[in-house]
């Protein structure tokens, strides 16, 4: 899978794209819009990841030729500028997402990953599974090594979302945005606490624990083979 | 053109015009009474006179002597008797080439030298052919003092404009003296000395309000902009401690040869430092945009009750760690950006749980008045001192002096953002705290109101 980063500044744009191959994916990097363009307009990536301040052409125009050559690739726009004229600007002409420097890692790769899986339509699943731990999305029941185990509502959701997403670095925002429809930055520790008392019920009384915490980024569920 | 006249010329002139129409009105005035009352003397005169020719030609014998002995007695008196077919019978003013008007009663005449006022009567009332008397007395004498009189008036007029005028300039010069020293003041204020202000007490009433509206304004700015110097210097501050640590952090580790888990501990608190930057900055952006009107509330129609129900879900597992009970009571309806909202309510029940002791309370209450729905979120707990209450939503203020720069601690800029948020929705914040009890009331504007 390959996703295209369109960015003039050169760490920056580094940085995106060994953190991105790091995460699995294979990434081109150029830094000027108009080899942008024409590499975006070629149909070959998954994914374009635009800076809207670019030399040559900028962002949106580059989404426009894209969206013109009757591609449907989703775009990720990186912005310095939190106007909301660049938001509506960007949504009108067909951007799929966008985010405001500075911003985290962790947070890009998440979304990079939501707006790929968004594309391929996942079979309709009944329950979800890793290791022992098993959730039944049907009768919204959880079990552990065959131990049922009673989770509030949110608590399902967030499980759920774990387990959708196992293996991946799930930041705090995207949590609090996922699960409790909290779309704002906040220096509240509300999904500390709710993984950690999420984590009580199900790795406490088990040896393999499946919830980590990636520090400084968020949490993960996995399995970890001492 | 008029706007670069000054003030005190302006005043001046509007003087010399009062003047000049007060005192010309008073001049036509006399000058009509003294011309009506000679009018009326002559009238008189005429009609005394009409009466004794009247006497003398009609009963008694010689009724030409006793004319020319009535006449006699009045040198500047002169008669003309006419009979109906217009033939002179008697002519006293034969020297008097001039042509009388032949109309009935008292009338002016204008002689190119004299002026004459002049009497048409019949001899006898009674008869219809009776000869025609015409009497005609010299006034010139009188018309002469009326143009005298009237060239007073006018001199008068002239004069007494000008006096006032310059009076005036003088007075008006004088009278604004206070204003040009405010002026003065005014123009001594500058971004560095703020503090000037216009002395109110010794300024007449008209002015001492426009000097309490500027110095009011001074207040303003002065305020707005000690604030603005804290803000930025805050910034410096705020940014200087982390990015010390990450200097000093990142050239200590690079000093020497580590272990892996000495780099990556490193590199992890770098990270979180470098959050807590970045948090800051957002904010502090957010903050700017609203400083400057530019947060776009984009309207749609909320339900309080579960919007607050929401936030209080989402902060349950916080609450119950804290062993803080939440309630929420009370419904409203507003038109408001849905996620803003949810930012500044979830700031303050953010700050609510962070101050409420062990097996506290937090309660939100919403009451939907006529004009306004008004939040009341509160928190039992040590009560905040007044004094404190107004700076609580101050940037980068904590109620905590000795607070830690950390990932953990928030920069202070919570408040400063939800009051930003309520107010961009037209609404206000205040907090209360009494009683074992801290309130923070947002009062907004209903739907449908701007």
């Amino acid at each position: 899978m390959k996703l295209l980063i369109v960015e003039d500044q050169l760490k920056t744009g580094q940085y995106l794209r060994q953190g991105l191959g790091e995460a699995g994916f294979n990434a081109d990097l150029v830094a000027d819009g108009s080899t942008g363009q024409q590499l975006a307009v070629s149909g070959e990536y998954a994914l374009l990841i635009l800076d809207v301040m670019l030399p040559g052409r900028d962002g949106w125009q580059i989404l426009q030729a894209v969206r013109g050559a009757g591609l449907d690739t989703p775009v990720l726009f990186l912005t310095a500028r939190d106007a909301v004229e660049d938001r509506v600007h960007g949504l009108e002409l067909g951007a799929d997402d966008y985010l405001v420097k500075p911003f985290a890692f962790s947070e890009l790769l998440a979304r990079v990953r939501s707006l790929l899986r968004r594309g391929s339509s996942a079979a309709q699943e009944t329950s979800l599974q890793l290791a022992d731990l098993r959730l039944d999305l049907i009768r919204r029941r959880v079990e552990r090594g065959g131990k049922r185990i009673d989770l509030t509502a949110k608590e399902f959701a967030l499980l759920e979302m774990l387990l959708r997403r196992q293996g991946e670095v799930l930041p705090k925002s995207l949590i609090a945005s996922q699960v409790w429809d909290m779309n704002f930055d906040s220096d509240t520790n509300v999904i500390e606490v709710a993984i950690r008392r999420l984590r009580i019920k199900i790795d406490d009384e088990f040896p393999d624990k499946l919830i980590h915490t990636v520090r400084g980024m968020g949490y993960v569920l996995e399995e970890r083979k001492l | 053109m008029s706007r670069r006249w000054s003030l005190s010329n302006r005043l001046a002139l509007l003087f010399a015009a009062c003047t000049a129409i007060v005192s010309l009105f008073a001049g036509v005035l006399f000058s009509r009474g003294s011309e009506a009352h000679f009018i009326e003397l002559d009238q008189q005169l005429l009609e005394a006179k009409l009466a004794g020719v009247r006497r003398a030609l009609q009963d008694g014998p010689n009724p030409q002597a006793r004319l020319a002995d009535e006449l006699s007695r009045q040198p500047d008196l002169a008669l003309r008797i006419k009979d109906r077919d217009g033939v002179s019978w008697h002519d006293s003013s034969i020297r008097l080439p001039i042509q009388v008007p032949e109309r009935p009663g008292l009338s002016t005449l204008n002689d190119t030298d004299n002026d004459y006022r002049v009497l048409n009567a019949p001899l006898d009332p009674n008869r219809a052919d009776s000869p025609q008397l015409t009497l005609l007395l010299d006034i010139t004498h009188h018309q002469h003092f009326l143009q005298r009189m009237q060239r007073l008036i006018w001199l008068t007029v002239g004069l007494s404009a000008l006096a006032t005028a310059l009076l005036g300039a003088w007075a008006a010069r004088r009278g604004l003296r206070p204003l040009r020293r405010m002026g003065a003041i005014a123009s001594s204020v500058s971004a560095r000395s703020l503090n000037a202000r216009l002395p109110e007490e010794h300024m007449p009433a008209e002015l001492a309000e426009l000097a309490h509206s500027i110095n009011d304004m001074l207040g303003r700015l002065d305020d707005a902009f000690q604030r603005l110097s804290a803000f930025s210097a805050d910034i410096a501050h705020e940014l200087r401690t982390p990015l010390s640590n990450l200097l000093t952090h990142t050239q200590v580790t690079l000093t020497r040869e580590r272990s892996l888990d000495d780099y990556r501990e490193a590199l992890h608190s770098n990270l979180e430092e470098l959050q807590w930057m970045a948090q800051l900055v957002n904010d502090m952006l957010y903050l700017a945009k609203a400083d400057h009107g530019l947060l776009a509330v984009q309207r749609e129609p909320l339900e309080l009750a579960l919007e607050t129900d929401l936030l209080l879900e989402f902060f349950a597992p916080l609450a119950e760690d804290a062993e803080v009970k939440l309630s929420r009571e009370g419904n409203g309806r507003i038109e408001g950006d849905r996620s803003m909202l949810r930012r500044a309510l979830s700031n303050l029940l953010d700050n609510a749980l962070r101050f409420s002791p062990g097996g506290g309370e937090v309660r939100i209450r919403i009451v939907d008045g006529p004009q306004t729905v008004r939040i009341d979120v509160e928190n039992s707990g040590r009560e905040i001192p007044a004094a404190l209450l107004p700076r609580l939503f101050d940037r980068f203020y904590r109620a905590d002096p000795a607070r830690q720069e950390g990932s953990n601690e928030h920069a202070g800029l919570g408040l400063a953002i939800t009051r930003s948020i309520i107010r961009a929705h037209g609404g206000d914040i205040r907090c209360e705290s009494a009683d074992g009890w801290t309130r923070f009331v947002v009062e907004l504007p209903k739907a449908g109101q701007p």
